[in-house]
C-alpha cells in the first residue's frame, strides 16, 4: 500500500477545488511544550464531491477540518475556500463566511436547546437576517424524514433525529460545502447509516460538497474519496473506498 | 470537603467579587449607620460636656415630665430667690443664675445669621465665673455687661464679619434689640457649637430678654475643693423649697445628649431601614448565585454522593461556603461602611440636615453586629438552594444533565397568590373599611411578597411580551427573548431585586407627588389666606411673636392668623398641638368646626379633631387633662370639635395665649394674611416684606412661592429617599450582572456552536445585551407597577392627614422605567464581552 502514498489529492484529474489547504501548518503550545498537530498539509477537495477524512486519534483530522472550516487558523500556510483566502479574513468576514457558505454537522450539540427543529434548520439564515427559501427547506426536510419532528425541541428528539435535524439545518443555506465533523460517532448503527446516506445523496442528488472526518471506516465507505491522515501528515488517499478495504489500509497505519 | 469548597470558589473570581459586593453593600450600610449614629452620640456628648463642663451641680425646676424637645429645657423657672439659698448651702464655691433662649443674630447689614439645618439659634447668659463657663472661652474682646453688650460665637463673627464693636440687632420672642458686640465666644476648640449660633449676655440681660425678670432657667454650682458634685447635689437638695431640685452636671448632660439622641433615633431608623432593603435585595443575588452554581454542580455533586458523600456532607459544604462567602462579604461591607458613614453624613448635610461631627467611632458592638447580620443573611439565602442540592440523586452524576428550566411550581403560585389577595383585603379593609391602620404596613408587606412569590409564574409571559419589539432585533434579539423565557425562576429573582428597589423609590415618588398636588388643596380647601408669612428658611422652628404684630400694623392688612404649635400630652398620651389666636382663627382658617367654636377657647379650652373626638368618645363641653413638661397638669374644656384637617393637621387646638402660660412663650410658625377690600396683593406684599426688614427670621409669600417652596421641601426629601434606594437598584443591578455571567458560562457550548454557524460577535454581545434589557425590564416594570399601587394605597391612607389628591409622576416613573433599562445595557457590558469570547473550537468538539 505505501507506493500509492502521495503528498497531495492533486494526482486526480483538475476539477474544481471547493476548498484547499496550502502548506498548513498548524501548532499548540509553545517552546519544549509544542505539539505539532499539523505539519505542512497540501490537500484539495473537489466541488461535488463527498471526501471522507480518515486517521487515528491525534493525526490532526479534526485540525484539518476545522482550518478547512474556518472555525481555527494555521500556525502557518493558506486555507481556502473556492477562491477566497480564509486566513486573511478578520474574524467577522470569517464569520459571515462561515453563515452564507458553509454548513456544518457537529459530532453532538449541533443543536439550540431553546429552539424547534424547524426553527433550528433555518438558525444560521436567520441570523443573516434572510428569508429561508422554503421550498428547498421543505424538500430536505422531506428528504430526511423530518416533517413530523419539526415543531420538536432537541430535547424530544433521539440522537439520530438531532443529527438528522443538523444535516438539515447544514444544507439549508445552499453552501458551497458542508464539514462534518464525526457526525455519526455519538449514533448507533442504524440511525448512523441514515444519516450517511442522506450525506452521500445530498452528493449524488443535489450536488453538494461534504467533508467529513470519521474514524470508522464503515462511515468512510460513503464517500467517494478518503484522505488518510497520521502524525499531522496526509499519508495516502483512496478513491470508491470500501468499508474493508479503508479497514485494512487503517490497521496497516496503526501498526 | 472544605479544601475543596475554598477551591471552588475561588475558580470563580467574578461570581465571587459579584455575590461579595451584593452582599458587602448592605453590610456596609449598616455599619455605616452604626459608625454615623455613634460618632454624633459622641459628638452631642462631647458638646454638652463642652458647655457644662465646669459646672459640678444644677438647681432646676423638677419637670412634670419627662419631655425631649433637643437642646432646649422644657422646665418651668425657678425663682431667683432661691440662688440666695443654694449660694449658703454648705460645700458651695459659687453659683450662678442662667437663662438661655431663642435668639437670632443678624449681621451688621441686618440681614439674619441663619444655621443650616436647623440648628437652633440660642442666647444665653454668660456666667461671671470663669469656672461655671466650662469650655465656652472668650476667644476676643470682654465679657458682656449691661443691657447693651453681647458677644457671639466666633463663628458667626468671622462668616458674616461682624467686627467687635459693631452693633448688631439681635431677634427674640420679645422684640428685637440693638447690642454692641463686645466680645467672640469660643467652645474649647471650636468656634461654633455643633453649628449653632451663640448670642451671650450678662445674665440680668439675658433674664430680661430671653427669660423673664425674677426668675431663671436653673441655676449653676460650682463646689468648693475636695467636694464631689454628687456629695454637692445632696446638700444642695436639702436645702431646696419644694418643686426644686439638684442634680450633678454631668447628669444633666447626658440627660441633654440623650434627648437630643432620641431625637436623631429617627436617622438610625431610617438608614436601617435602607440597610435592611439593601440586604434584602442582596439576598435575592445569593439565592441566585447558589441556584445557579448548585445547577451547574450537579454532576459534581452528584459525584461525590456516588463515592460515598452524604447528604448531610453536601449540604454543610454549601453552608460553609456560604457562611465563608458570607464572613467575606460583610468583612468587606464593614470596611465600606466607614466610607458610607462619612458620605451619609455628606448627603444629610446636602439636604439640609447637619449634625455634628467628631472622629468616626467605631464601636465593637458595630463590628459584631456587622459580621453577624452580613453572615447570617448569607448563609439563610443560601439555605434553600443548598437543601435542593441534597436531592441530587447520585445517578445524575452519570447522565448528561442539561440545567434544568425550572419552572415554577404550582404549590409557590397557589401560596403567591393567597398571600397576595390577603395583603390586598388587609389593605383594601383599612382603607375602605374600619380595619385598624396598624394592618397597614403588614398588608402592603404581604402584597410585596406575595407578588415575589408570583413573579416566577409571570416571567416567562413578561419576558414574552416585552421580547415582542425584539424581534425586530433579528436573530440576537430573538434568542435574547427565549433566554431570558428558558428559566423563569432565575429571571424573575434576578428582575425581583431590581423590582423591590423600584417598588420603594416609585412608590416614594407617586406619594411625594401626592403630596405636593395635594398641597395646593389643602391651601385652597382649609385656609383663607391671600398671604404667607413664613420663616425664612424652611428649617428654621419659628419666627418670633413679634412679627405678627408688624404684619397686622401693614396698610392693606385686614388681619393675620397666626398659629403656632407644640408638644403636650393630652388624656396621657403625648400628641402635638396647634396654638392659634381665637379673635383671629376663623379670619385665616377653615376648620370646619360642627360644634362650638374656636374663639370661645380662651385659655382654658381646646378644640379637639372630630376623628379624635370619636375614637374617644368626647363631645362639647367634656374636660380633659393636658399636661404641659413646663408647667404640669392643666384641665382643658372641650369647647369645639372640627373636621377641616388640612393646614392644621393636629388632633388638638389651644390658644397663644393658654400656650404661653403653659409652656412659656414660644415661636409662630406661620400668619395668614388677609388683604383688606380693595387692597393690591402685591402691594402689600412688598410692604410687608419692608416692614419686616428688621425681622430676617421671617419672610412673606404669596400663593405660588409658598407652594413652590413647600414642594421644593418635599423635593429634597424624595432625592434623599431617592439616593438611598438607589443603593438597592444598584445591587440589584449586580444582581443582573451576575445572573448573566452564569448564564454565559453556562451557555459556552451554545454561543460556541451560534458562532460556528455564523452568529458575528457583535450578534453574540447584541444578544445577551437584549437579554438584560428584558430582565430589567420585568423589574422595572413589576416594580413600577407595585409602587405605583403601593404609593396610591399610602397616598389614600394619609387622605385624612390632608393628602386629597391623587397624582402619579408619569414622567418620572417612565424616566426610571428606561432608566432601567440602560442599566440593563451597563449590567450587560462585562458579560456580553466574554460572551463574544467564547472559543468556537472549544465549545463545539464533543469533549
Amino acid at each position: 500500500m505505501s507506493a500509492t502514498i502521495s503528498m497531495t489529492g492533486s494526482s486526480t484529474a483538475p476539477v474544481t477545488a471547493a476548498a484547499r489547504a496550502e502548506g498548513v501548518s498548524k501548532f499548540y503550545g509553545t517552546g519544549d511544550a509544542t505539539i505539532a498537530a499539523l505539519k505542512d498539509v497540501y490537500v484539495s477537495l473537489e466541488a461535488g464531491m463527498f471526501t471522507a477524512i480518515m486517521g487515528p486519534s491525534g493525526s490532526g483530522k479534526s485540525t484539518l477540518l476545522h482550518m478547512l472550516a474556518g472555525l481555527d487558523r494555521p500556525t502557518s500556510g493558506e486555507v481556502f475556500l473556492g477562491d477566497t483566502q480564509l486566513t486573511s479574513l478578520n474574524d467577522k468576514a470569517l464569520t459571515l463566511l462561515r453563515r452564507d457558505q458553509i454548513g456544518f454537522i457537529f459530532q453532538s450539540f449541533n443543536l439550540l436547546p431553546t429552539m424547534s427543529a424547524a426553527e433550528n434548520i433555518v438558525l444560521p439564515i436567520r441570523i443573516a437576517g434572510r428569508k429561508p427559501d422554503e421550498v428547498w427547506v421543505k424538500s430536505i426536510v422531506d428528504k430526511l424524514g423530518l416533517a413530523d419532528r419539526l415543531t420538536h425541541r432537541p430535547t424530544e428528539l433521539s440522537g439520530g433525529q438531532q443529527q438528522r435535524v443538523a444535516a438539515a439545518r447544514a444544507l439549508a443555506s445552499r453552501p458551497q460545502i458542508v464539514f462534518a465533523d464525526e457526525p455519526t460517532g455519538a449514533l448507533d448503527s442504524a440511525a448512523g447509516t441514515e444519516l450517511l446516506g442522506f450525506l452521500r445523496k445530498a452528493v449524488k442528488e443535489l450536488g453538494q460538497t461534504v467533508v467529513m472526518v470519521t474514524h470508522d471506516p464503515t462511515a468512510a465507505s460513503y464517500a467517494d474519496r478518503v484522505l488518510f491522515l497520521a502524525d499531522g501528515h496526509v499519508v495516502d488517499e483512496m478513491f470508491e473506498p470500501t468499508a474493508d478495504a479503508v479497514l485494512d489500509f487503517m490497521k496497516h497505519l496503526g501498526a | 470537603m472544605f479544601t475543596a469548597t475554598l477551591r471552588g470558589m475561588l475558580a470563580h473570581k467574578v461570581r465571587l467579587v459579584l455575590t461579595v459586593a451584593s452582599i458587602a453593600l448592605g453590610v456596609a450600610f449598616l455599619a455605616g449607620t452604626l459608625v454615623l449614629t455613634d460618632t454624633m452620640r459622641l459628638a452631642f456628648d462631647q458638646l454638652f460636656g463642652k458647655v457644662s463642663a465646669g459646672t459640678d451641680a444644677v438647681v432646676r425646676a423638677e419637670a412634670a415630665y419627662s419631655q425631649s424637645e433637643g437642646i432646649s429645657t422644657s422646665r418651668a423657672p425657678i425663682p431667683a430667690g432661691v440662688l440666695t439659698q443654694v449660694r449658703k448651702a454648705d460645700g458651695v464655691r459659687t453659683a450662678e443664675g442662667s437663662v438661655s433662649g431663642y435668639a437670632l443674630l443678624t449681621d451688621n447689614a441686618g440681614r439674619a445669621v441663619l444655621t443650616s439645618g436647623g440648628a437652633p439659634t440660642m442666647g444665653y447668659s454668660l456666667p461671671a465665673d470663669p469656672a461655671l463657663r466650662g469650655d465656652v472661652k472668650l476667644l476676643t474682646g470682654a465679657a458682656p455687661s449691661g443691657a447693651h453688650q453681647v458677644a457671639i460665637d466666633a463663628t458667626s463673627a468671622e462668616e458674616h464679619h461682624i467686627a467687635l464693636g459693631s452693633t448688631i440687632k439681635v431677634l427674640f420672642n420679645g422684640p428685637t434689640q440693638i447690642f454692641t458686640v463686645v466680645g467672640t465666644v469660643g467652645f474649647g476648640g471650636e468656634k461654633n457649637l455643633g453649628g449653632t449660633t451663640g448670642a451671650y449676655f450678662d445674665s440680668a440681660t439675658a433674664q430680661q430678654v430671653l427669660g423673664a425678670p425674677g426668675v431663671f432657667d436653673s441655676i449653676s454650682v460650682s463646689a468648693e475643693p475636695g467636694v464631689a458634685p454628687a456629695e454637692l447635689a445632696q446638700r444642695i437638695n436639702a436645702v431646696l423649697p419644694d418643686g426644686a431640685e439638684a442634680v450633678t452636671g454631668a447628669t444633666v448632660v447626658k440627660e441633654s445628649a440623650d434627648a437630643v439622641n432620641e431625637d436623631l433615633k429617627f436617622v438610625t431608623v431610617l438608614f436601617m431601614i435602607f440597610a435592611g432593603i439593601a440586604l434584602f435585595v442582596g439576598s435575592f443575588i445569593i439565592w441566585n448565585t447558589f441556584t445557579m452554581t448548585i445547577t451547574q454542580r450537579s454532576r459534581e455533586i452528584a459525584l461525590l454522593r456516588a463515592i460515598g458523600a452524604t447528604r448531610r456532607q453536601v449540604n454543610r459544604s454549601l453552608i460553609v461556603e456560604a457562611l465563608l462567602l458570607g464572613l467575606l462579604a460583610s468583612g468587606v461591607g464593614l470596611g465600606l461602611g466607614l466610607l458610607v458613614a462619612k458620605g451619609l453624613n455628606l448627603l444629610m448635610d446636602a439636604v439640609g440636615f447637619s449634625l455634628p461631627s467628631t472622629s468616626m467611632q467605631v464601636e465593637p458592638r458595630t463590628i459584631v453586629v456587622s459580621l453577624l447580620v452580613g453572615t447570617l443573611v448569607t448563609v439563610v439565602a443560601a439555605l434553600v438552594p443548598a437543601y435542593r442540592a441534597t436531592k441530587v440523586l447520585p445517578v445524575e452524576a452519570l447522565r448528561d444533565a442539561v440545567p434544568g428550566a425550572g419552572n415554577p411550581t404550582k404549590k409557590r403560585i397557589i401560596a403567591g397568590a393567597v398571600v397576595t389577595s390577603f395583603g390586598l383585603a388587609g389593605l383594601f379593609s383599612t382603607l375602605y373599611a374600619d380595619l385598624s391602620m396598624k394592618l397597614f404596613g403588614p398588608s402592603l408587606l404581604a402584597i410585596i411578597v406575595g407578588v415575589l412569590m408570583l413573579l416566577p409564574a409571570a416571567a416567562r409571559p413578561l419576558a414574552s411580551l416585552i421580547g415582542i419589539p425584539l424581534r425586530l432585533r433579528g436573530m440576537p434579539g430573538e434568542l435574547a427573548r427565549q433566554n431570558a423565557m428558558r428559566n423563569p425562576r432565575r429571571t424573575s429573582s434576578t428582575a425581583a431585586a431590581l423590582m423591590v428597589g423600584l417598588t420603594l423609590v416609585v412608590s416614594m415618588g407617586v406619594f411625594a407627588s401626592s403630596l405636593k398636588a395635594s398641597f395646593g388643596d389643602v391651601i385652597g380647601d382649609s385656609i383663607n389666606a391671600d398671604l404667607f408669612v413664613t420663616t425664612s428658611s424652611a428649617q428654621a422652628p419659628g419666627f418670633s411673636p413679634e412679627v405678627i404684630k408688624v404684619v397686622k400694623g401693614v396698610s392693606g392688612v385686614s388681619s393675620v392668623t397666626a398659629s403656632g404649635w407644640g408638644e403636650a400630652r393630652f388624656d396621657g398620651a403625648d400628641s402635638s398641638y396647634s396654638a392659634v389666636d381665637p379673635a383671629t382663627a376663623a379670619d385665616g382658617l377653615n376648620l370646619g368646626v360642627s360644634a362650638g367654636s374656636v374663639a370661645a377657647l380662651g385659655t382654658s379650652g381646646v378644640v379637639v379633631a372630630q376623628s379624635a373626638a370619636t375614637s374617644h368618645g368626647w363631645k362639647l363641653g367634656d374636660v380633659i387633662q393636658s399636661e404641659f413638661a413646663a408647667t404640669g397638669k392643666h384641665d382643658l374644656r372641650i369647647v369645639g370639635i372640627y373636621n377641616g384637617k388640612g393646614w392644621i393637621g393636629d388632633d388638638f387646638i389651644i390658644s397663644i395665649a393658654a400656650q404661653t402660660a403653659a409652656a412659656g412663650q414660644q415661636l409662630t410658625s406661620s400668619g395668614l394674611v388677609r388683604l383688606a377690600p380693595g387692597a393690591d396683593r402685591s402691594t402689600v406684599q412688598q410692604a410687608i416684606t419692608a416692614a419686616l426688614a428688621d425681622h430676617p427670621d421671617a419672610k412673606v409669600l404669596d400663593r405660588k412661592g409658598f407652594e413652590k417652596e413647600a414642594s421644593g421641601f418635599i423635593d429634597k426629601l424624595l432625592t434623599f429617599v431617592t439616593v438611598m434606594l438607589l443603593l438597592a437598584v444598584l445591587i440589584a443591578l449586580l444582581g443582573i450582572v451576575n445572573t448573566l455571567v452564569l448564564s454565559v458560562f453556562e451557555r459556552t457550548r451554545e454561543l460556541g456552536l451560534l458562532r460556528a454557524v455564523g452568529m458575528t460577535r457583535n450578534q453574540v454581545r447584541a444578544m445577551v445585551r437584549w437579554e438584560a434589557v428584558v430582565i430589567s425590564l420585568i423589574g422595572a416594570l413589576a416594580g413600577a407597577a407595585l409602587g405605583i399601587g403601593l404609593g396610591l394605597a399610602l397616598s389614600q391612607a394619609l387622605a385624612d392627614e390632608g393628602i386629597k389628591a391623587i397624582s402619579i409622576p408619569g414622567v418620572q416613573v417612565t424616566l426610571y422605567v428606561v432608566l432601567a433599562a440602560v442599566a440593563g445595557v451597563l449590567a450587560a457590558i462585562g458579560p456580553a464581552r466574554s460572551a463574544a469570547k467564547v472559543d468556537v473550537l472549544k465549545a463545539v468538539v464533543a469533549d
